[in-house]
């Protein structure tokens, strides 16, 4: 293939939803729609499941969790117990504050890097760099793209039915 | 989606018939233009200051922790009166970018982007002090639980220890809740930049964002999940620095209203700090338009119902003192209003309890000279809760021959007012070079973002 | 239009460099401050010149003196003492009086003026230690020490951190040997834990873990 899909630009956020409806229910998979902030219901239009984020979120509490707790029975309890303060070496009441800094630190850096992973980013270098009119998508426009990877991708047809579902200024993406 | 609440008539968010464009153009404009002189004259006066503070950090290093005013019985003197102030200023960001967002709030969207600036910068300044308050700082990292020589650990059971751990995952969760938050923005500046340089050094930190829709959906999720785990941080880091005093024996500090009281007081005095910057930020660059009264109005009702509970916490503590039957504790409040520190007690008491009490009236808090004097007052008033809670307790203590009388040094002042230098100087460098305004959130907002607004015709693009 | 891409391809990668990047830094760190930095590496091997080449080995092994004749104080006190001049002159008024080293220890002791030894062991001041405590339980001058009889010039063999400290605390056991034993510095028994554990019952040996033990 010698090109890497097609890019096609929209008004306005209402006619992206129909947009991606249509493409969408013609049997595209791999496309995407490139807008300035996130349109309301857009991943109903386009098909998109539910974020995986939560779960790394919740893998990365129970790390923290369990290995903050971990981190201070052992220390303090285990390793080198201090008579202090009057305490019991595994004085768990005096545990939760850590333990609770560390449960929170560890789900902000799981959901956050997580977050990065699955939206495969930091990625400087995209195809859909190659066009000028893209940089639009982050101030005013609203672009929607097919990858040619899509097994219904065709250079002719696909381009045609972006044409007539209401896609304007199409634009090959090029290597 | 607009809740019913909205559709009833609300001032809206963002004023006059603005496009996306504009909305874009607005908030980057101060980046894009040439740097006023004003900012150049501010950048090198903040700096110069900012240059105090490292050289007294020096001078502290060079001849230890004697050049300060601490004696015996005040062991904690500016330094940790300085920590909890700019900890304190730091809570508003995180409250208004956390809190507000959970709660749908959306009229966050505009100055939510300065307050997380301003806590971070905040609790950069707040890092400062315990830090150097060790006296051997080259032995600071026995902080941390990392296997050294001496085969010891940290002791988890002490509370100066969890307020290590609060304090920095505190800096850590909101500099991720505030990148992230920057990440499509720095883009739109990278897709907008003039020069080759500017393009690469936004495109490196926006991380190839492309807005994608895919990358939408996981992108809110993460920020949600960031906002409710930051929103109970919050609350924790200043219930974790008052866990500092109250843990201890010393009467005026061993109190169990300390948690909340602390959290109300850190709002109160983070909002008075967001509200000075703004004002003075707005009028500036122009953004009355995105930073309406209506902002400021509602950011008023927070600093008058945090200073009530302020001052029904100091309340508190008076009855409690008399309830409990204690006659310690009961000496340490009377002399706390009538001792040695009266003065430094009532300037408290008239900056925090009474000045707010003016947002009772509309026109009050609607207008922009009178809060902004306000909101000064509180600054000052809250500095001198810290104050008179730390040293007013520690002067007199259980030894009547060890009362003393603290007196900061030039240097302990010195490095206080560098510490605003050092703060102004980060300030002023976001001001320049980072959208002060969230834009996409701001476009987020806006009527016409809302696919439902091309249904009906009878709505007018950027108001409901 | 076709617009240039802002990165290289290969800045995709950037990520991965820097992860393993870091991971080989904070490697480094770690390595650097737990084993370059610490008394392990840092004081082991300090080996000063002295002011008259004194040898152990000599003295000890082929003379064959007791640790205590010299360090007289060693069992009584907390402090064990260097042995004053006196102490040297007590043979060397006559033996080897000709050679030049014993001709400097003449000059200081003629002189009446102390011998300025180098202190090679040295313990941070606010560390508590007692000698006596310690040789009194079993513990022999080589835990700490080394071999100083095979030593011509005296060097530090241990690293006398405090992690390195706790090691015998925690587990006396491991190094008790008999009282009578302790300047016998080639002693090994055959079987030093059920050696030390007996040992530890019959001396009573509890060492301390607390702060206070050593930090008074």
């Amino acid at each position: 293939m010698s090109i890497f899909g097609y890019l096609c630009e929209v008004d306005n956020p209402k006619d992206l939803l129909d947009l991606s409806k249509k493409v969408y229910h013609a049997g595209y998979i791999k496309f995407d729609t490139y807008t300035p902030f996130p349109v309301h219901g857009i991943d109903k239009a386009m098909g998109i499941p539910l974020s995986r984020v939560p779960y790394l979120s919740l893998i990365g509490c129970l790390i923290g969790l369990t290995g903050a707790i971990a981190l201070q029975v052992w220390t303090n309890g285990f390793d080198y117990p201090i008579a202090l303060s009057g305490k019991p070496f595994v004085a768990l009441p005096a545990f939760v504050p850590v333990t609770f800094e560390l449960t929170i630190l560890f789900t902000a850096f799981f959901t956050v890097f997580g977050m990065f992973a699955i939206n495969k980013l930091p990625q400087w270098n995209q195809p859909i760099f190659n066009n000028e009119s893209i940089k639009k998508a982050t101030c005013s426009g609203f672009f929607l793209a097919i990858s040619s990877d899509d097994k219904n991708f065709d250079i002719e047809k696909t381009k045609l039915f972006l044409e007539r579902s209401g896609g304007k200024n199409i634009e090959a993406i090029n290597h | 989606m607009n809740t019913i609440n909205e559709q009833i008539h609300r001032v809206p968010l963002v004023l006059g018939d603005k496009s996306f464009k504009d909305v874009t153009d607005a908030i980057a404009r101060p980046a894009e233009a040439k740097a006023p002189k004003w900012w150049v004259v501010g950048v090198l006066f903040s700096a110069s200051v900012a240059c105090i503070l490292f050289a007294m950090i020096g001078y502290l290093i060079w001849d230890g922790v004697g050049v300060w005013g601490l004696n015996n019985p005040v062991g904690w003197g500016f330094a940790i009166v300085n920590f909890v102030f700019w900890v304190g200023i730091g809570h508003a960001g995180t409250l208004i970018s956390a809190i507000l967002f959970l709660f749908k709030q959306k009229w966050r969207t505009s100055i939510n982007r300065f307050a997380e600036a301003m806590t971070i910068f905040a609790v950069i300044c707040a890092g400062i002090f315990p830090g150097i308050h060790v006296g051997r700082i080259w032995l600071a990292y026995y902080l941390f639980p990392i296997p050294n020589s001496m085969a010891m650990w940290p002791n988890f059971k002490s509370a100066l220890l969890w307020d290590v751990f609060a304090v920095s995952t505190y800096f850590t969760v909101s500099l991720l809740f505030w990148y992230v938050g920057l990440i499509p923005d720095l883009a739109t500046f990278r897709d907008r930049a003039k020069t080759r340089v500017k393009r690469l050094a936004y495109g490196f930190f926006a991380l190839g964002w492309s807005g994608s829709s895919r990358q939408w959906i996981n992108y809110e999720k993460a920020y949600l999940i960031l906002a409710a785990i930051a929103t109970p941080l919050v609350l924790s880091v200043h219930s974790i620095v008052s866990f500092d005093f109250a843990t201890s024996n010393l009467p005026g500090w061993h109190t169990t209203i300390f948690p909340p009281y602390f959290v109300a007081g850190a709002i109160f005095s983070g909002f008075a700090m967001v509200l000075t910057l703004l004002i003075i930020a707005r009028k500036i660059f122009n953004l009355e338009d995105l930073v309406t009264i209506r902002h400021l109005e509602n950011m008023n009702k927070f600093i008058l119902a945090t200073g009530t509970m302020v001052g029904y916490a100091y309340a508190m503590e008076f009855f409690m003192a008399w309830y409990s039957g204690n006659q310690y504790e009961a000496f340490a409040f009377v002399n706390r209003a009538f001792g040695p520190y009266a003065w430094a007690y009532w300037i408290m008491i008239s900056c925090n309890v009474i000045s707010p009490q003016f947002f009772w009236f509309r026109s009050l808090r609607t207008s922009i000279p009178v809060m902004f004097i306000i909101s000064i007052f509180v600054n000052i008033g809250m500095w001198f809760e810290r104050f008179v809670i730390t040293v007013t307790s520690l002067h007199r203590d259980f030894l009547p021959s060890s009362w003393d009388y603290y007196t900061p040094t030039w240097v302990d002042i010195m490095t206080f007012v560098g510490s605003f230098g050092l703060f102004f100087s980060l300030f002023l460098l976001f001001l320049k070079f980072l959208p002060i305004i969230s834009i996409a959130e701001v476009k987020g907002v806006m009527a016409i973002a809302d696919p439902h607004h091309y249904e009906s015709h009878t709505k007018k693009g950027g108001q409901l | 239009m076709t617009s240039k891409q802002l990165f290289p391809k290969w800045f995709n990668y950037l990520p991965i460099i820097v992860l393993v990047g870091l991971t080989l830094i904070l490697g480094i760190t770690i390595h650097l401050f737990w084993f370059w930095f610490s008394p392990k590496h840092l004081e082991v091997g300090y080996q000063p010149k002295q002011p008259i080449p004194f040898s152990h080995e000599l003295h000890v092994n082929q003379v064959g003196m007791d640790c205590r004749y010299c360090h007289s104080n060693v069992e009584v006190s907390g402090h064990s003492n260097i042995p004053t001049t006196e102490t040297c002159m007590n043979c060397h008024k006559t033996i080897k009086v000709d050679s030049p080293a014993i001709k400097t220890l003449t000059e200081y002791h003629n002189q009446k003026k102390p011998i300025d030894w180098v202190k090679v062991h040295m313990l941070p001041d606010y560390v508590y230690f007692n000698h006596a405590a310690h040789v009194n339980s079993g513990v022999s001058c080589v835990q700490c020490h080394g071999n100083v009889n095979k030593m011509t010039t005296v060097y530090q063999a241990k690293p006398l951190s405090m992690g390195w400290c706790l090691e015998c605390h925690r587990e006396p056991e491991k190094y008790l040997w008999p009282k009578e034993q302790v300047t016998n510095l080639d002693f090994r028994p055959d079987n030093q834990l059920k050696l030390g554990l007996q040992l530890k019952e019959t001396y009573n040996v509890n060492p301390g873990e607390a702060c206070s033990v050593c930090h008074r």
